[in-house]
């Protein structure tokens, strides 16, 4: 069968295994058809040699987390993400993998009414005990209200997106607060552009993913303004509109977008000149989300945005491997998203911080859901500012002797 | 026994990579009929280590067929993920219950096919052994399960201010097992030495499935050194389940240095200068412009891609010491027309440096899609001439090489990349290869520096060993292994070895290049 892969791209890779280390699927297991060399050699296989699509491989396929580890670990540069994401086309147009019921899940995600009032449902289903949240993976508190979004300006677009706006508002009106105490005027995006589809080509669903892109980019193309986003996997599905459209446009819309992180790296000095800054009295190990550290290869200025701001930064010793929450991933196959959950919580407890700093929401939903205090970097950020400012500011978490209450930051 | 394995056939795997052989319904078919002679010995092992330490489907089979290397005629049986030594010990015996040859693997990170199955024997991968089983710093000594990978162990052993010398370019994935298998060497090993320095004892399982200890832990033990035979033994003379390795303390000090030439022949005489000058550098590395431009995308190590050659040499010990030989090598860098010569100023500038240098192997991609690689050894003084013809060789075949050593010790590791896909192109490979190690023999080499002989490198045993040689490696090969039940067709050519494995060799098709 053939994948649509491109063959020199399939045939950019050598087999040396440097990849090995660096994929958190083949750590747990140790075979090679977790792997992505082996993965890479089982596509080959099927395209080239027309292999039969067995029930193995496509267990292959499907384990992979999509973290793109491999690919910064790779001296030869080959784009493994694209060609996952073209095999799991394939298989999802041959309707090997994402059966109808997942298509239906991810296909409401673009219904942004629909999305918060069954996320409010679910909240409350969770506050009444009635949802298994533990085998699930979902958080064990979700907001049953959230504060309304509003707009302090025209510098900058907020990319607030599906499900992280249901779940974790509080986490872009804390982004807006700091930008806004860097002098920067901020809109939401809100329904402007509802989802930019990172779920949807993770499971194979490429077109459904192009109509989003299209729709994202019909509500953001009226000026050129930054479009500024606070979570990892969103900002590199945005910044990939370029590739996943072939266009000029959806090139040049890409280029407008920026990690939060990464844009605010650039404006530290209006941040530290308009206030001053008391550090939070606190130890932060920050937990670099996959599509921030091996995607856009940004997550460096989570360290340095959040340094002025908190006691103590530490880098995890794990060389960035991923936590296993990989979007729905940790849903879809949660015997593995938990053991490799086991080697992040266990890296972060030889760090010996209290709070761990996370840019991507569902990063943080994962870690937190072993009792770890996860905390949106710029929630810590915006602490720190509040400490200062005049009044405390009633959306942010207090801070106790024992770190953050994370299961509270949501209320 | 013999029968069995003389009866197994090679099978077309369903998946199996393959260019110019049987059409994929046939090689389906017969497939199929194999699968089904695994069903017992598949339920005999789920029996012994339970279902998820047991692989057979053919996904799973064909990509533990391969290693590292081009050599795509592996053909694996069932693959196991033995966590102990008493689920080896399992494995071995359902094998030898079926009648099966039993073929260990590391990582599968080898470059000469030493890893890749011949005639479907059950794969005992190491991967899931792979802990720290005990650390005794006063005595330097540390107790290792085989599939620990090599950097983890220097990094859990870095509290302790101790590491494991041998640094394979694959460290960061080659596991400890795999070092034992191949005597595995690296960079620093001209001044450390290589694996068999660094073992002292191997706790194996033979091919009767019965656990010894090779080797002690005192300084001179009694008798004749079988750790010593084991270790480099690729797999033949049974599976080791763990390993006593030396612990070597951390250098005081080290310091890193990348020097850049004009000329190549410039960059060998500094190496030999420097050798001369009675400096024991920890590494010598030398990389040709070809494999600098290739690397330097990815490492950013910040090598001159316009140099000819660039030479990376380390020092370490006392700092007093490395500060004198660090400003010695520049002097004698300088003396012979160096272009740049930089010193890491930090870790991490060091860190890149030899990051550079070890990713050499994957970032071929950058060149070609395929590359075959040698490991001869040639006299340091034959350096130049050497690499001389070995360009001249590779332009005759209208070929593209890629040069990256250990010119320390005159390890050669010329890396012909190539793209499988050009008719003809996998001839003049193979052929370029040929004279490059006849080339490297008549100069007083010898076959393999430290990637060990496996399949690819076996047919060329003949051309370095005499018969008689050969004869007596066979006759210790039986000693450990009398039934030819260990990683069968490998290192030995066939009229050197046991009778089934000649049965093995003669089902195979016409060698590497098949």
């Amino acid at each position: 069968m053939h994948l649509g892969l491109d063959t020199d791209e399939l045939n950019s890779c050598v087999a040396c295994g440097l990849c090995l280390p660096h994929c958190p699927t083949f750590v747990i297991t140790g075979s090679d058809t977790e792997s992505p060399r082996g993965r890479i050699a089982l596509m080959r296989a099927v395209q080239d040699d027309d292999a039969p699509i067995t029930d193995e491989l496509v267990r292959s396929i499907e384990t992979c987390v999509q973290c793109r580890g491999c690919e910064t670990a790779c001296p030869s540069a080959v784009p493994f993400g694209r060609l996952m994401e073209g095999t799991r086309a394939a298989l999802a147009d041959s309707g090997r993998i994402t059966p109808r019921w997942q298509r239906w899940a991810l296909s409401m995600l673009r219904r942004r009414r629909l999305v918060l009032a069954g996320s409010t449902l679910l909240a409350l289903a969770i506050r009444l005990r009635l949802v298994p949240t533990r085998r699930l993976g979902l958080p064990a508190r979700m907001p049953l209200r959230r504060p309304a979004l509003r707009t302090s300006g025209s510098d900058v677009w907020l990319f607030t997106g599906c499900v992280m706006d249901a779940w974790q508002r509080d986490v872009h009106l804390a982004v807006q607060r700091v930008l806004e105490a860097a002098g920067v005027g901020v809109e939401p995006t809100g329904a402007t552009a509802p989802c930019c589809g990172a779920l949807h080509i993770h499971a194979g669903l490429e077109a459904d993913t192009k109509d989003l892109a299209r729709q994202v980019m019909a509500g953001l193309s009226s000026d050129d303004r930054p479009i500024l986003v606070d979570a990892a996997g969103c900002g590199a599905m945005l910044k990939d509109y370029g590739h996943l459209l072939d266009s000029d446009e959806a090139r040049a819309f890409s280029a407008r977008v920026f990690d939060v992180h990464e844009w605010l790296a650039g404006h530290l000095d209006d941040l530290q000149a308009r206030q001053e800054v008391v550090p939070l009295p606190l130890t932060v190990a920050v937990q670099d989300p996959c599509h921030l550290r091996h995607v856009q290869r940004a997550h460096q200025a989570v360290t340095e945005v959040l340094r002025p701001f908190v006691a103590e930064v530490v880098n995890l010793d794990d060389d960035g491997l991923c936590c296993g929450a990989g979007g729905a991933y940790s849903m879809m196959e949660p015997k593995l998203a938990r053991a490799i959950r086991e080697r992040k919580t266990a890296s972060v407890a030889r760090s010996g911080a209290s709070v761990v700093a996370s840019a991507n929401p569902g990063c943080s939903l994962h870690l937190a859901a072993v009792g770890l205090d996860v905390l949106h970097p710029l929630e810590l950020v915006d602490q720190a500012l509040s400490s200062v400012g005049t009044q405390a500011n009633p959306n942010t978490v207090g801070v106790s002797a024992g770190g953050l209450g994370a299961a509270e930051a949501g209320t | 026994m013999v029968s069995v394995l003389t009866a197994t056939r090679r099978v077309f795997n369903p998946l199996r990579r393959n260019h110019n052989e049987a059409s994929a319904s046939a090689s389906n078919a017969v497939a199929d009929t194999a699968d089904s002679d695994d069903t017992a010995l598949v339920a005999d092992l789920i029996d012994a280590l339970g279902a998820d330490r047991v692989r057979a489907d053919s996904a799973a089979r064909y990509l533990a067929s391969h290693d590292a290397s081009i050599y795509r005629e592996g053909n694996a049986g069932p693959i196991c993920f033995p966590e102990s030594t008493e689920h080896v010990v399992a494995c071995v015996e359902a094998a030898v219950r079926h009648g099966r040859a039993i073929s260990p693997r590391g990582a599968g990170t080898g470059l000469a096919g030493g890893a890749a199955p011949l005639g479907r024997p059950v794969v005992v991968s190491t991967t899931r052994m792979n802990k720290l089983l005990s650390v005794d710093v006063e005595n330097g000594i540390a107790w290792v399960q085989p599939g620990i990978v090599n950097l983890d162990l220097s990094r859990a052993l870095a509290p302790h201010g101790v590491h494991f010398a041998p640094d394979p370019s694959s460290q960061s994935v080659c596991t400890i097992g795999g070092n034992v298998a191949n005597n595995s060497g690296g960079p620093h090993c001209l001044a450390y030495g290589v694996t068999s320095a660094h073992v002292l004892a191997i706790e194996a399982v033979l091919s009767d499935a019965s656990v010894v200890t090779l080797g002690d832990l005192t300084a001179e033990p009694a008798g004749y050194d079988l750790r010593g035979a084991f270790v480099g033994s690729e797999g033949m003379c049974g599976v080791a389940t763990a390993v006593a390795v030396r612990l070597t303390p951390n250098p005081p000090a080290v310091r890193t240095m990348m020097l850049a030439f004009q000329d190549v022949s410039h960059a060998a005489s500094t190496v030999s200068a420097i050798i001369a000058a009675g400096i024991v550098p920890a590494a010598i590395e030398m990389m040709d412009q070809r494999c600098v431009a290739a690397v330097e995308d990815f490492a950013q190590a910040g090598y001159p891609k316009d140099a000819a050659a660039v030479l990376l040499v380390e020092v370490d010990g006392p700092a007093g010491g490395v500060a004198i030989a660090g400003e010695k090598i520049a002097e004698i860098a300088e003396a012979n027309q160096a272009a740049t010569v930089r010193t890491a100023a930090d870790e991490d500038e060091r860190a890149r440096l030899w990051k550079g240098r070890k990713s050499a192997f994957g970032a071929v991609a950058n060149v070609m899609p395929d590359y075959y690689l040698h490991d001869t050894v040639v006299p340091r003084t034959k350096l130049v001439e050497v690499l001389e013809r070995i360009y001249e060789i590779v332009d005759r075949h209208d070929l593209i090489v890629l040069n990256v050593f250990h010119a320390g010790d005159g390890n050669l590791h010329p890396l012909l990349a190539y793209d499988s896909r050009v008719p003809g192109v996998r001839e003049r490979v193979h052929a370029a290869g040929r004279e490059i190690i006849e080339l490297s023999l008549d100069m007083g080499g010898a076959l393999t520096g430290e990637h060990g002989i496996g399949v690819e490198k076996r047919d060329y045993m003949n051309r370095m060993f005499s018969a008689v040689d050969l004869q007596q490696q066979g006759l210790l090969r039986s000693s450990f292994d009398p039934y030819c039940r260990m990683n069968p067709g490998k290192v030995l050519p066939s009229s050197h070895s046991c009778s089934d494995i000649s049965a093995l060799r003669a089902s195979d098709a016409a060698g590497v290049w098949g």
